[in-house]
């Protein structure tokens, strides 16, 4: 028997639901729903383990990764409840559940903690340019490899064990049986959803913020990898540069876009939007711009007499890599990919 | 009928002439009082006349409504004048009121017309009869409906290309194309505002698709098919004509849905729902009938058994509120929904689909009042000043509300109302011959 908990929808508050309690159960949320299907519908049975205070069933589901938020169920809720910003709240509450360090929830629920953390990186990285006595070559030098060195130390400590754990929750406890040689059968499934969030464009009149997304994947994996491997700072090669300006130029622009639209909030799954959200987007633009311009300060010659550039540059990564991407939204492009790699074992299980 | 040199002077001014109005006019008539009773429409009985059968009786809507009807028009106290609407009311300081009264021209004297249709045969122009619902056609010279009081020819200026071809065909010289507007002033002692309600417009929710799938109907339009004076004397599917066997009906279209700003329960639909499903197992003995609906509400005296019974005719209650409707190129539909008993998303084909449209408060009634404010409500009914004491009142002492221009009700409701309302205009016209009311 499953205990219900009344109170499950305050803590759920935290992360941003509206009024859940106003559900009056009607399904039209699942049925207008161009996502869901026979097997795997949703968003009224997410909204019920909610209003139940469901734990157990809600943790060891899939379903609220499987929404893209279209934002057609709220628009259309007769009771105004707003379905799809409770699936997106349960996205939030989820990466939560899977995070070990619990930081993650403490994070979404706190505004003021999460700005406090990033003011603790501003002090860092000035408290050690500061050591440094504001060297451009020794703080340029430590930032390279600062970059390979968290993407290894994030992804080991904090990103690796919580898809274990997602996966122990979704799959194990959930009881599924799957057939061992699906791991590596459905595994094309993963990457696939990771690189290209192909589900997305199931969603009615969502081809432009898909293709808007897919370029943001693309632009910021490969200046990812253009920085870090290729050292697009330090480098010479002249492709080299021209790619980097490209691929930041590319974030930037179109992070620009999102936030603008998030401000004419035009579109009803922007209308909701969260703390943790607009850090999302407005760390990625920055991360996009600041790289462009240092790089032309570096092609100008400008820099080492402007270190401040590079300073606010590190800045933002640091926040990024340390704060946004283990414990914000960044994790949900993962754990998406995930859900849909554990839903294809799901659906070949013994 | 109206005599424009009688004084106008009455007692009630009664506005709106379906049953709740009648209901009222009757009711103060009765009792020795002088009533004016108006409606915009070119007959009275509102949408009563226009139903089936009532539930959960199954009672000829038309055998109750018509008897009152004449009643109504025989009465000696009851003034009825349709294509009228009255405005620029004014109470005045003794308790009294003042109305504007407009009548539109009908082109026809009421008086002469002896209904015998001859204008119909003759007129050439073919339009979209609203009586029916759309459902067919009518001419721009005719009788509204056959049931219709009065039951005389009214010209649809609109659509009449003044050809003069049913002036030459009616044998009483009534058609007569020189009738203006007519305003005058009356004086009256109270006022009853019975002006109903209008039906949801289906259009305002795209993704069922009504108007442009044409086997989805409304149910107002499926009532015109099962009434005794319907249009096809069977139903059909308008797309091709066929026989629907697979109907099925989309329950609270337009109703406890606030994105089209109806957040209450319309009170009608889950029942009359019902009642067409049975008289639809009646009519068409071998069709499937399917209710889509969110929580089946019957509430009423005996409706619960009724609601019961259609079950056990086979009627089949599907508990899921359908998100969309597609059409197939054959007319058939498919309607999207989650069967709550499943938890799962269901797409079924039906032939035929009945939007169980809900009722909205009829608009611009405040502006009829000049120098009081006549409330409205959360929902834009007429607000009852004392809902539990005393439900005929507004917020203006001496103006009374009945039936569906208060809230969303049923028939035996808004006759109950009526009463209440009649019984209260009937105590305050008493009040004011004996001593001053303060107003």
């Amino acid at each position: 028997m499953a205990k219900i908990n009344p109170k499950f929808t305050d803590e759920l508050k935290k992360y941003g639901a509206f009024d859940t309690n106003a559900c009056y159960n009607c399904g039209h949320c699942t049925a207008v729903c161009s996502l869901s299907t026979e097997e795997d519908s949703f968003p009224r049975e997410m909204v019920r383990f909610s209003v139940l205070g469901l734990e157990d069933e809600l943790k060891t589901s899939l379903k609220p990764w499987l929404c893209y938020y279209c934002g057609e169920c709220s628009q259309t809720c007769p009771r105004q409840a707003f379905p799809g910003e409770l699936m997106m709240t349960l996205r939030r509450w989820l990466t939560a559940q899977y995070d070990w360090t619990k930081l993650s929830g403490l994070l979404y629920k706190s505004l003021p903690l999460s700005i406090t953390f990033f003011i603790l990186v501003i002090a860092a990285v000035l408290g050690y340019s500061w050591h440094e006595n504001f060297n451009i070559e020794k703080i340029m030098h430590v930032g390279h490899y600062f970059e390979m060195f968290a993407i290894a130390g994030v992804f080991a400590l904090i990103i690796l064990p919580n898809i274990i754990r997602m996966w122990y929750l979704t799959i194990i406890k959930a009881g599924v049986k799957v057939k061992a040689i699906d791991y590596i059968y459905k595994f094309w499934d993963l990457l696939v959803h990771m690189f290209t969030q192909k589900r997305a464009l199931g969603c009615d009149d969502n081809q432009v913020r898909w293709f808007e997304h897919l370029i943001l994947v693309i632009g910021y994996l490969s200046l990812l990898f253009t920085t870090v491997a290729l050292d697009w700072f330090g480098t010479s090669s002249k492709f080299i540069i021209y790619l980097g300006y490209a691929e930041s130029a590319l974030i930037f622009i179109v992070t620009f876009i999102f936030m603008y639209e998030r401000i004419k909030k035009s579109k009803e799954l922007s209308s909701h939007a969260h703390p943790s959200d607009w850090f999302f987007v407005i760390w990625l633009f920055l991360m996009g711009l600041t790289a462009f311009i240092v790089r032309i300060f570096i092609d100008t010659d400008l820099i080492t007499n402007n270190l401040w550039i590079y300073l606010v540059h590190l800045i933002v990564l640091v926040q990024w890599a340390l704060i946004i991407v283990p414990f914000g939204k960044w994790t949900h492009f993962l754990y998406r990919s995930f859900a849909m790699y554990f839903d294809a074992l799901k659906k070949d299980q013994v | 009928m109206q005599d424009n040199n009688k004084v106008k002077e009455y007692d009630a001014l009664v506005i709106g002439a379906g049953i709740a109005g009648g209901e009222a006019a009757l009711n103060l008539a009765n009792v020795g009082n002088r009533v004016l009773l108006i409606d915009k429409d070119l007959t009275v009985g509102g949408k009563m006349i226009m139903l089936s059968k009532v539930f959960p009786t199954l009672d000829c809507s038309a055998c109750i409504t018509t008897p009152k009807v004449s009643e109504i028009a025989r009465h000696s106290l009851i003034t009825t004048l349709t294509s009228t609407e009255a405005s620029d009311i004014v109470q005045k300081d003794n308790g009294t009121f003042e109305a504007l009264i407009t009548t539109q021209p009908r082109y026809v004297h009421i008086e002469d017309c002896t209904g015998c249709q001859l204008c119909e045969e003759a007129c050439p122009v073919n339009v979209e009869d609203e009586y029916q619902y759309g459902l067919v056609g009518r001419k721009a010279a005719f009788i509204p409906f056959s049931i219709a009081s009065p039951r005389a020819a009214a010209i649809d200026i609109e659509n009449c290309t003044l050809c003069g071809a049913c002036e030459r065909a009616c044998p009483t010289n009534c058609i007569d194309f020189t009738q203006t507007v007519e305003k005058f002033m009356i004086e009256c002692k109270t006022v009853i505002v019975a002006t109903g309600f209008q039906l949801f417009d289906p259009t305002l929710i795209p993704r069922y698709g009504y108007g442009r799938f044409k086997n989805v109907i409304t149910s107002m339009q499926m009532e015109r098919q099962l009434a005794p004076t319907r249009p096809f004397n069977t139903v059909l599917r308008p797309s091709d004509g066929k026989i629907p066997d697979n109907i099925a009906y989309v329950l609270c279209t337009g109703s406890r849905d606030k994105t089209v700003g109806t957040p209450i329960c319309s009170q009608v639909c889950c029942m009359y729902s019902t009642k067409q499903a049975q008289l639809l197992m009646g009519a068409l003995p071998m069709a499937d009938i399917t209710l889509y609906f969110l929580h089946i509400r019957a509430f009423g005296k005996g409706f619960n058994e009724f609601y019961a019974q259609a079950q056990s005719m086979g009627v089949e209650y599907v508990k899921g509120k359908v998100a969309k409707i597609t059409e197939k190129e054959d007319g058939n539909l498919i309607l999207r929904y989650e069967d709550i008993s499943t938890g799962k998303v269901t797409e079924t084909e039906h032939d035929m689909v009945v939007l169980s449209v809900g009722i909205l408060p009829n608009q611009g009634i405040t502006g009829l009042f000049k120098n009081r404010k006549l409330e409205l409500d959360q929902f834009n009914y007429i607000s009852q000043s004392n809902p539990l004491e005393s439900p005929a009142t507004t917020s203006i002492k001496g103006v009374f509300v009945a039936g569906v221009a208060s809230a969303p009700m049923d028939i035996p409701d808004s006759i109950l109302s009526a009463g209440a309302a009649s019984s209260e205009a009937a105590n305050y016209i008493r009040q004011l011959s004996v001593k001053q009311v303060e107003v």
